[in-house]
């Protein structure tokens, strides 16, 4: 389908800035989403109309509208289809719409499967599914079997797969306008292909977006930024497939490609540096995964302060171990740093105390330098909850001689006569009785 | 020393097996906690082989111990021995033949300790704490395996003081599990290594990894006949993949699935994800149990793609779990496992800093 300008553009829906192929669809979603009653389930045409219906009816009131996003709740709009909305909002998608068109141009359209994949907690399981999820967005026309257009959801927790295969194969065939990489190129990787010449592949994928769209429009910044590559993409996604694909996961690897396409990034320079890609964090752009990406972003910030001071791999802010899940909705119960639970304990000095050392400077342990910004703030605090916690390790606790244990390295000579490094002895009630903890064995 | 001297009763580490006995959030399951735990927190647990008679438990602990007990058949434990390491134990496993148990520490070696004489000698040494250490028996050779932070896995004769090979990493090693022929190591930053033991160890594989958290612990599961097939990783965002090494449709077979976390299927208020610090497959069934830092334990089947059962939430991470070689007993052990730390630090001392971020983050979404 080409871009027929109806209104200026196609059919979007004010209250959750989703795309439909035209107005009476759109109309129909509006109903069904927008203005149900919640209590009695009627479909009402307008916002107005409901806030009456329910006033009267069930006397009750309802102050936004509901499924709709933040900003866009307003109950007293009329709005209608595309009648009623407000100009400057208007405007507003005409020019983000300009914008997409663009990025679509430089063929962005790869993996955005990542936060798809992300998006879709429920499904959440089968992390193939997400290459499925663009499949299924672009071509709602087509039949995809158990994939409801941009709708992964479906009864995907732990038991439901059964969409996926048939996706899969499914998928080349239906792409009757892409050039032959299609075949050989697992799921979604079709617009991808940063080979193919985007032009031509761009229109027939837009058209058979509306539902997708605003999932995978989050991450084409993302994608953006690897498809700002071309001939970095190129070779990769080529020699993916090529690759080990004696192994049969040939399909394996060119599959999560795209579904990770940071993890792509970094995991394809296996050998060197392992490096979450910027682009997921660093991404500023795209309010559609606001959640995602800023919270990633502005998470990752205030920890920033005090993991980037600690490692090596300091690019781990943006991803790992730092709590990198909204906080609207989820948080990683771990630590900021991005070391093992084991690397972290196994830095204070308590468990330091007997390890023999020979000058071996840095072992392995990332956080030598760390060591010395992080224990300080860490350690006192660490006393505290701990032991209204769990009433777990305190057992020796007390005796901790926070901050001064620089690296690791110089374990020994501090440990006897009770860590003299410790110039920061802060008044935590952390006594001197180094010692006890010792006394145990 | 034959029996654990020092302590008796239970101290900071609980080791639960079967059975029944006190309260609530320490014990919900009403399991049977081995008598004598260890001082410290529990990093690993293993039951002997079935080429041995009856069970023994080996667990080592952040108290630089490794104790023995030998689970009876009507429950009871019975502590039996101990060896010492001079820093932090983090892994263990046990010998084919059900004599010798290896031991790795902080303290950047590993030990064999022979049950027999109860004695331990060093085999191992590394540039840095050894996170895994595993028995290989090939039909040409047989060795351990240790996986270290040092970046580096290395194969060792007991007899010499080299390693007969020594394989570089591209990064630490968090985990590992070997069933001949195979062997697959999880590193940080989310790398993911295959070797296949044949001949030789030699590595087989880099996959991309199937997770986007820190790796944390990973365990191989066989096919019907008995060869391993895949492999369970699990990460800290209470997350496990199940990724299979040569499927016939890898879109399809492998998965991933979400555990540990709170709050199920209510929105409403923030979820909280716990790592997934050990995963155990059962000799016999082919089922997986799951252990998080949530305080819980899972049992769940990859094949089925269901989930079995969930335990009564405890009141500490559950650290560490393991089947015996029948499968008839489950043992886990509870015990704190520094989660929470820097959340909690986080909240007491950066609460101000917790409100501007917040709102940081209200500003952009909206």
């Amino acid at each position: 389908m080409g871009r027929k300008k109806k209104k200026q553009m196609k059919p979007w829906c004010w209250y959750c800035n989703r795309d439909f192929d035209d107005e009476k669809i759109l109309i129909q979603h509006q109903k069904a989403k927008h203005f149900k009653c919640h209590i009695c389930h009627k479909k009402l045409y307008t916002g107005p109309g409901l806030a009456i219906h329910c006033m009267q009816v069930h006397k009750e009131t309802i102050d936004g509208v509901p499924n709709a996003i933040p900003g866009r709740t307003d109950i007293e709009l009329e709005i209608y289809g595309m009648e009623g909305i407000p100009e400057k909002d208007m405007e507003e998608r005409r020019r983000v719409l300009e914008q997409k068109t663009q990025e679509s141009q430089k063929k962005k359209q790869n993996q955005d499967d990542s936060d798809e994949y992300d998006e879709d907690e429920e499904p959440g399981p089968s992390f193939q599914q997400p290459a499925a999820q663009p499949q299924a967005g672009y071509m709602p026309p087509m039949t995809q079997p158990g994939m409801p257009p941009g709708s992964s959801a479906p009864g995907m927790p732990p038991g439901s797969y059964s969409g996926m295969p048939p996706m899969m194969p499914g998928v080349p065939p239906m792409m009757p306008g892409m050039p032959p990489v299609i075949p050989g190129m697992p799921p979604g990787m079709m617009p991808m292909g940063g080979m193919m010449p985007p032009g031509p592949g761009m229109p027939p994928m837009m058209p058979g977006m509306p539902p997708g769209i605003p999932p995978p429009v989050g991450h084409r910044p993302g994608m953006a930024h690897m498809a700002q590559a071309p001939p970095a993409a190129g070779p990769n996604m080529l020699t993916r497939p090529a690759m080990p694909a004696a192994t049969a996961p040939s399909a394996q690897p060119a599959v999560t490609k795209p579904l990770f396409p940071s993890a792509g990034q970094s995991q394809q320079t296996v050998s060197g540096s392992p490096h979450p890609t910027p682009s997921t964090s660093s991404d500023p752009s795209k309010p559609t995964f606001p959640a995602y990406t800023q919270a990633t972003a502005s998470v990752a910030s205030p920890s920033a302060g005090s993991s980037t001071v600690s490692k090596p791999p300091s690019t781990v802010t943006s991803k790992p171990a730092t709590l990198t899940t909204s906080s609207a909705t989820s948080k990683l119960i771990h630590p900021d740093e991005d070391i093992s639970l084991e690397e972290l304990r196994a830095q204070l000095p308590r468990y330091q105390r007997n390890i023999p050392r020979q000058g071996q400077a840095t072992v392995s342990a990332p956080p030598v330098g760390p060591l010395g910004g992080m224990m300080a703030p860490q350690q006192p605090g660490m006393r505290h909850p701990v032991p209204g916690q769990y009433g777990g390790p305190p057992q020796g606790m007390p005796g901790y001689m926070p901050g001064g244990m620089p690296p690791y390295g110089q374990g020994p000579p501090m440990v006897p006569p009770g860590y003299q490094g410790a110039p920061p002895r802060p008044p935590m009630g952390m006594r001197p009785p180094v010692m006890s903890p010792g006394s145990r064995y | 020393m034959s029996l654990f001297g020092t302590s008796a009763g239970f101290g900071t580490g609980g080791t639960g097996v079967f059975g029944s006995t006190t309260t609530d959030s320490h014990n919900p399951m009403k399991d049977v906690e081995v008598t004598s735990p260890p001082d410290d927190s529990i990093s690993c647990l293993a039951f002997s082989p079935p080429t041995m008679p009856g069970n023994f438990l080996i667990g080592g602990s952040w108290a630089n111990d490794v104790r023995c007990w030998e689970v009876q058949d009507n429950g009871q434990t019975v502590p039996k021995a101990q060896q010492m390491h001079t820093g932090p134990v983090l892994d263990v496993c046990w010998s084919d033949d059900g004599s010798k148990v290896f031991t790795a520490s902080c303290d950047k070696t590993a030990k064999m300790w022979d049950l027999n004489s109860n004695q331990a000698m060093q085999i191992a040494q590394h540039d840095g704490p050894i996170k895994s250490i595993h028995w290989i028996k090939a039909p040409n050779y047989s060795c351990i395996m240790t996986g270290s932070w040092d970046k580096t896995l290395k194969f060792w004769d007991t007899r010499s003081p080299n390693p007969m090979m020594s394989l570089q990493m591209p990064e630490r090693c968090y985990c590992a599990d070997v069933v001949y022929p195979m062997a697959v190591v999880a590193t940080a930053e989310r790398g993911l290594i295959v070797y296949q033991l044949e001949n030789q160890p030699s590595e087989f594989r880099r996959i991309d990894s199937p997770l986007k958290h820190q790796h944390r612990c990973v365990a191989i599961f066989k096919d019907k006949q008995n060869k391993p097939t895949g492999f369970a990783l699990g990460s800290i965002e209470g997350r496990v993949a199940i990724h299979y090494i040569n499927p016939p449709n890898p879109a399809k077979d492998n998965f991933t699935f979400k555990c540990h976390r709170s709050n199920g299927t209510n929105t409403a208020t923030p979820q909280d994800i716990y790592a997934v610090n050990a995963i155990s497959f059962h000799p016999v069934h082919g089922t997986l149990a799951t252990v998080g830092s949530d305080g819980r334990f899972s049992f769940w089947d990859k094949d089925a793609r269901t989930k079995l059962k969930t335990s009564e939430q405890l009141d500490q991470p559950i650290t560490a779990c393991c089947f015996n070689n029948n499968g008839n007993i489950f043992a886990y052990a509870s015990s704190y496992d520094w989660s929470k730390v820097r959340v909690r630090l986080y909240s007491l001392l950066c609460a101000e800093r917790d409100k501007n971020t917040l709102s940081e983050i209200n500003k952009t979404t909206s």
